[in-house]
């Protein structure tokens, strides 16, 4: 039933967002304008058509050690609801687990992967 | 047969409340925020429409809806549509998993003023944390402006960085708890009469760092940077399409992660019972509302970071205090 309610909670949820979405669509002004449309450059003519080009981010490693530790974290999640259950075992492998993950965590910042890259 | 229908019917009147009241507050904040920044800033704010210009929010909604609907040149048109509904979709359901009160009777029927009471919903607050991500992302790719793509991008890089932290940083809290529930949590701080931010201190704060990044605050709103670039991954939206995106980053999102703060660190909705039946409510509406104006006020004194110290600050600094802090606390619960 709880599931359920969330279901209802995510139509509602679309309903509010399609209306959002394309109220000005439906009962907005129209009246068309030649440049109405053009992408905003700061009053200049583009210089490029398309701004999808290829881009310096400068956070790719980050990018995948973010995978490493965000499962880390989705792994944890489950220990830590059962944790006072299962006791000095679930400390023990814990301190090892983490410790692993610390260790790579350790290496990447030496080899400095966390540096933002410029 | 009825059973089902009766308490389906009841489901959606408590979703349509919670959600139409949220969006109201919402927008409220709108006025709540432009009036508070113009006090602190030494002018007056909005003042004209209305008394203390409180109609404003209303008369803002009535112009972005009659405005005109423009798509940029070359924009990706389905997507540059789904942005605004991956924007808005799962904000409002971060509402859907927070306990406003405790369970009741009323008459013969069990009453929880929630509206889905999962077990697991502390995962699924940071799932819809993570996917509301989307709607920036799409939005400044979708629209074909370089500002849009760049504010998008960087946006990409926080949630990259904090999104990590701000798992580890309630683990610790989920330990002393035992439970992902909502309920379960706030109900673990009454049983023992102590907030977890006595206990979680470090956790608290890093979970502060983390909504602030979250919900595109300041210090962490380089992807809005309204100086460099003006207003960054929704420069090319107008109208009411325009309107979802601070709504939804800037005070649905805001909202939602205070009361998840609250129900975390704050015990939830305990608190004296001054106003008799009523009290719970007001307890957790004015603890949510005290981390929202914190926020706001925030946002109106502090400057920002560039993006390359957010990031250095999320890996190098909060991350190892958050670990730090998990493994601590296993060995309180352990020990003690």
């Amino acid at each position: 039933m709880e599931y359920v309610a969330l279901g209802v909670a995510l139509i509602v949820a679309l309903l509010i967002a399609l209306g959002q979405t394309f109220v000005n669509d439906i009962i907005g002004y129209r009246k068309r304008d030649p440049l109405e449309d053009y992408p905003y450059e700061c009053g200049v003519p583009l210089y490029d058509k398309s701004a999808r080009g290829t881009f310096k981010q400068g956070y790719y490693l980050l990018g995948l050690l973010l995978i490493l530790f965000d499962i880390e974290a989705a792994y944890l999640f489950p220990w830590a609801v059962v944790f006072k259950e299962i006791g000095i075992y679930g400390l023990i492998e814990v301190i090892v687990f983490v410790g692993i993950l610390a260790l790579g965590f350790i290496y990447a910042w030496r080899k400095g992967a966390l540096n933002w890259e410029m | 047969m009825e059973e089902i229908l009766y308490s389906l019917a009841f489901t959606l009147v408590k979703v349509l409340v919670v959600f139409l009241v949220a969006l109201g507050v919402g927008a409220y904040l709108t006025w709540f925020e432009r009036k508070l920044a113009g006090h602190i800033q030494n002018r007056l704010g909005p003042n004209v429409v209305g008394p203390f210009g409180l109609l404003q929010p209303l008369a803002d909604a009535l112009k972005l809806a009659t405005k005109e609907s423009i798509i940029p040149r070359g924009a990706d048109k389905p997507v540059y549509y789904m942005a605004v509904i991956m924007a808005l979709v799962p904000s409002i359901l971060l509402l859907a998993l927070i306990p406003w009160g405790p369970p009741f009777r009323l008459g013969d029927t069990y009453v929880k003023p929630i509206i889905s009471d999962v077990n697991i919903a502390l995962l699924l607050a940071f799932a819809f944390g993570s996917l509301s991500v989307y709607g920036t992302i799409f939005s400044g790719w979708a629209s074909n402006s370089k500002y849009a793509f760049i504010g998008s991008l960087r946006k990409a890089a926080v949630v990259i960085a904090y999104e990590v932290v701000l798992g580890f940083s309630v683990l610790g809290v989920v330990l002393l708890a035992g439970t992902l529930s909502t309920v379960g949590i706030v109900e673990a701080q009454v049983q023992r009469g102590v907030w977890f931010i006595v206990y979680q201190p470090v956790a608290f704060f890093l979970y502060l760092y983390c909504m602030l990044a979250e919900s595109g605050r300041v210090p962490f709103d380089i992807q809005e940077a309204e100086a460099e670039l003006v207003t960054g991954y929704n420069v090319e939206y107008g109208g009411l399409k325009f309107g979802a995106f601070p709504l939804a980053e800037w005070y649905i999102n805001v909202i939602a992660l205070s009361a998840i703060a609250v129900v975390l660190f704050l015990g939830g909705w305990s608190g004296p019972p001054i106003l008799g039946p009523l009290s719970p409510y007001f307890w957790f509406i004015l603890k949510t509302f005290g981390l929202v104006f914190f926020t706001i006020w925030l946002h109106w004194t502090l400057p920002r970071f560039q993006a390359k110290d957010i990031t250095e600050i999320a890996w190098k600094i909060l991350l190892p205090i958050a670990i730090l802090n998990v493994i601590v606390t296993a060995f309180f619960v352990y020990f003690f």
